[in-house]
């Protein structure tokens, strides 16, 4: 027997031997996803280098100011607003019983189905003159006030009445599992209720209540619709005037720079505030069962939970079913038959490609044996974070420059001139999609594969099968709901996506957000209502089926 | 069989060791058995093996294969070893025959292979079952059957019997160790229960830290341990250090360490050194009685005794063929 002895093992020689032997293909093929993703992003810090555009110096000078200003009233405004429905809501329908509740809980969620620009649209026909609002006014013979929409202020509700759910999905899933044990111990130690509530449970529930405000703040900084139909200033807003209006890619490239450094600073404070609170117990703690009130209290719980409802989808809802009856005649066509089907059709395909995606990335980097391998995978799922423009920018730069050396190449070798082949194809847009969304099919399918215990998969090693076949016979069987929840999750962002794709879809193809997005912005609103309602209703039966799936679960 | 030299596995880059410079072997048909507290690296030893972790250093080889070492691993799949997981791992969506037959896919007769397998285990006629629809010790058996089937050169249990209840592992212990006897093949079995240990391994090994302390035969390990430490791991110990011995009139080595099991402590009856001592508390056991005695020079000491009834003033002692002896 040699004597190696322990001494030596953390030698330099012997780290780089582990190093050599602990480096297999799946480390190889996880870094070549994560660059594959980030690709774009590095793509718009090589190119700050090449120095900002012409206009630049006059956007510092008098726009700047314009877009930070409002992006920060937007993130301040929409985080009181959105906390107020969201965390209220949350917290009556997991501590109260009353009317309707079963119902509220996932109508609460449906807000979601309807992208915001969507909104905007509804809201913006509710308050113009002689719009529905007027009517209604009109109706009860009152005097007509008139509510302009079309501003900040306006956008700052829009935003907030459609992004509530996921600050109400978050707090929910606190107040229903962590704080029934809380509560209890507060109430026995004879604090009241309410001073528990804001004393002992806001605050624990607070890296939860966070994590879904910075989805809310993400989603408001990478809208591009709402903003633009109101006439706002935003940084996306801005991005799309100098690449399309000024055609100075240079300063979209600056502009989507400070965006990301934004989002950074959000994402850096997202984490320290977890950091802060790490206490909160990891024991699931119910509460036995629900406070009910005597019936006129729980119809008032019923009535403030209807709000957010109401606003955030039964009255956009029927606004955009009014204008679908009045203007069926004119869109419904072959024409929007095709239309639908082939968003569909992309929305599919990308979800597919997507999830694909997540998955090996998921796998590949639990095959992997470098821990910093595996800590570099996370870094795929960022994307989530980037808003759609950005992403979009991102993909032209490394798109148009293959595109570009290849045009050079069939000139030179064989004298035939191609057009742009990437570039403004279906490629180039699945894959931004999938940067943009990785996070959202990696999420559910990696927290079902964490309900996989992983002496599962080694024991499948251990019966000599290697890690490919494994997964296929033993962990897809017991991952598949999570598939399915990532496809569908997937699915619903494509098709209500629309910054990413007005930028980069072919020419001869559309899908139904962009369609509505056209009647929209050709004065043509009412028109936009059919093709918004084709997206919300997609989007409507899969988020009621995952709320099923996810109570299930 | 099995070689293990110098295998060291450190979780934080060298600060602190899973395991350190472990170094034993295993030959051809032996029953070994890992024993040590949580935490003390004996999980991790196995993985090892196993090829689930990667050491950081030193070398296993199996049937004169080197499998490990730190240029070159053998992936699990091709080590031919059988792993029992604690947690049985069973496929939960094939039933008991799938289960079993998942290993030995390349086998023409792989289903009479499997069926066989359960028959060993006892199991015959549950071939269509679902892992869901069994008992702890049924899932456990089916476990050891499937990992049998390929016909493994080691076998390895990782705390086999710590999800049952004391009556079922009693029996089960024996017989999952008839059916490793009957098929001869070299096992490894980790536990932190010594009982487990003794009953059925030929030589057992004690891991304390990430560092192997002692490696010996059941009895010897029980008469000869190295340790104070190995010694209270089979049974409470007293130690006797100086002012015990005064106490019992006992000079000894002054050089070693010295220990007497608790067992080996007689009351009221004639040995070579005795005190005498006053009982300070007596707590009923069921099987017997614990004591606290003040000894007459004030030492105190907690003793259990099988007597329910003891008078509130007793003699103790013990003989020098009892003594335990530690190199110190």
């Amino acid at each position: 027997m040699k004597q190696a002895g322990s001494s030596n093992i953390f030698s330099l020689k012997s780290r780089l031997n582990r190093l050599k032997r602990d480096t297999n293909r799946w480390s190889v093929f996880t870094l070549a996803i994560v660059a594959f993703i980030a690709l774009p992003i590095i793509s718009i810090g090589v190119k700050l280098f090449a120095g900002p555009g012409e206009t630049w110096g006059h956007l510092v000078d008098n726009l700047l100011v314009d877009y930070i200003g409002n992006s920060f009233f937007l993130v301040f405004f929409c985080s009181v607003l959105v906390l107020l429905f969201g965390v209220s809501s949350a917290w009556l329908v997991s501590r109260f019983e009353f009317p309707f509740r079963k119902q509220m809980e996932w109508l609460l969620i449906l807000p979601l189905a309807i992208p915001s620009y969507i909104v905007a649209y509804a809201y913006a026909g509710i308050f113009d003159y002689g719009g529905s609002f007027e009517l209604f006014l009109r109706f009860f013979n009152m005097e007509f006030i008139r509510i302009d929409m079309m501003n900040k202020y306006g956008l700052a509700f829009v935003l907030s009445i459609s992004l509530f759910p996921y600050v109400y999905v978050s707090s929910r899933a606190f107040f229903l599992n962590q704080a029934g044990n809380l509560l209890e111990a507060s109430t026995m130690l004879g604090i009241g209720e309410f001073r528990s509530f804001f004393k002992l449970i806001l605050p624990l529930a607070r890296p939860a209540i966070i994590a879904g405000l910075i989805l809310v703040l993400m989603e408001v900084l990478n809208d591009y619709g709402a903003a633009q139909y109101f006439g706002v200033n935003t940084f996306t807003t801005g991005i799309f005037r100098a690449w399309f209006a000024l055609e100075e890619p240079e300063t979209a490239i600056y502009l989507s720079a400070l965006l990301i450094a934004i989002v950074f600073v959000l994402i850096l404070f997202e984490k320290w505030q977890r950091k802060n609170l790490q206490v909160a117990s990891q024991i699931a703690s119910k509460f036995s069962h629900r406070k009910e009130f005597k019936k006129p209290a729980q119809w008032l719980i019923f009535l403030i939970v209807l709000i957010p409802v109401s606003f955030g989808f039964f009255v956009p809802l029927a606004q955009l079913i009014y204008w679908a009856v009045l203007t069926a005649g004119n869109v419904f066509d072959l024409d929007f038959l095709m239309l639908s089907l082939q968003s569909f059709w992309i929305a599919f395909v990308t979800s597919v490609v997507t999830v694909i995606l997540a998955t090996l990335l998921i796998y590949f980097a639990k095959w992997s044996s470098i821990n910093t391998v595996k800590s570099v995978s996370k870094l795929g799922i960022l994307g989530y974070a980037i808003p759609g423009a950005v992403v979009a920018i991102g993909i032209m730069i490394p798109t148009l420059a293959l595109d570009k050396w290849i045009i050079g190449i069939m000139n030179d070798y064989f004298g035939i001139s191609t057009g742009l082949l990437i570039n403004g194809s279906l490629v180039a847009l699945v894959y931004a999609y999938a940067v943009r969304f990785l996070a959202v099919a990696y999420n559910p399918i990696e927290s079902t594969g964490l309900k996989v215990s992983s002496s599962i998969p080694d024991s499948s090693r251990m019966l000599g099968v290697g890690n490919f076949r494994t997964f296929f016979r033993v962990e897809f069987p017991l991952i598949k709901t999570g598939i399915l929840s990532a496809i569908i999750l997937v699915f619903i962002d494509v098709m209500k996506e629309l910054p990413l794709t007005l930028i980069l879809k072919p020419f001869h193809i559309n899908t139904l957000a962009v369609k509505a997005f056209e009647y929209a912005s050709d004065e043509m609103v009412m028109e936009a209502a059919i093709p918004s309602l084709f997206i919300i209703f997609t989007a409507a039966i899969p988020v009621i089926f995952l709320n099923r799936l996810l109570i299930k679960d | 069989m099995l070689i293990v030299d110098s295998l060291s596995k450190s979780f934080d880059k060298g600060k602190s060791f899973a395991l350190k410079d472990v170094s034993f072997k295993l030959e051809q048909g032996d029953v070994c058995a890992i024993v040590g507290e949580s935490g003390s690296g004996k999980t991790t030893l196995v993985r090892l093996i196993a090829g689930l972790e990667r050491p950081d250093g030193g070398v296993i080889k199996l049937e004169g294969k080197e499998v490990s070492s730190i240029k070159k691993l053998v992936p699990p799949e091709k080590r031919n070893i059988g792993l029992v997981f604690q947690e049985y791992a069973l496929f939960p969506h094939f039933d008991l025959l799938k289960n079993v037959m998942y290993g030995i896919s390349k086998l023409k007769n792989k289903k009479e292979r499997a069926k066989e397998m359960l028959e060993l285990v006892g199991l015959s006629g549950m071939e269509h079952r679902y892992p869901h629809q069994l008992s702890g010790g049924q899932q456990q058996r089916v476990a050891l059957a499937r990992a049998l089937a390929p016909n493994p050169s080691l076998l390895i249990l990782d705390e086999p019997f710590s999800n049952l209840d004391a009556m079922l592992r009693m029996q089960l212990r024996s017989q999952v160790f008839e059916i490793i006897k009957k098929t001869g093949v070299t096992a490894i079995f980790v536990t932190h229960d010594t009982q487990d240990a003794l009953s059925v391994a030929d030589e057992i090994l004690i891991l304390q830290n990430g560092k192997i302390i002692q490696k010996d035969q059941a009895a010897n390990l029980y008469t000869k341990p190295s340790s104070i430490y190995v010694a209270s791991l089979f049974g409470n110990t007293i130690q006797l250090n100086k002012e015990m011995q005064t106490a019992f009139d006992c000079p000894l080595n002054p050089k070693c360490d010295h220990a007497i099991r608790n067992e080996n402590l007689s009351i009221n009856e004639e040995c070579e050194y005795v005190t005498h001592a006053r009982v300070l508390k007596k707590t009923f056991l069921g099987t017997g009685t614990q004591l606290l005695l003040k000894l007459d020079n004030g030492q105190k000491i907690s003793v259990v005794t099988k007597e329910r009834e003891v008078a509130d003033r007793i003699k103790i002692g013990f003989n020098s063929t009892d003594l335990l002896e530690f190199a110190g």
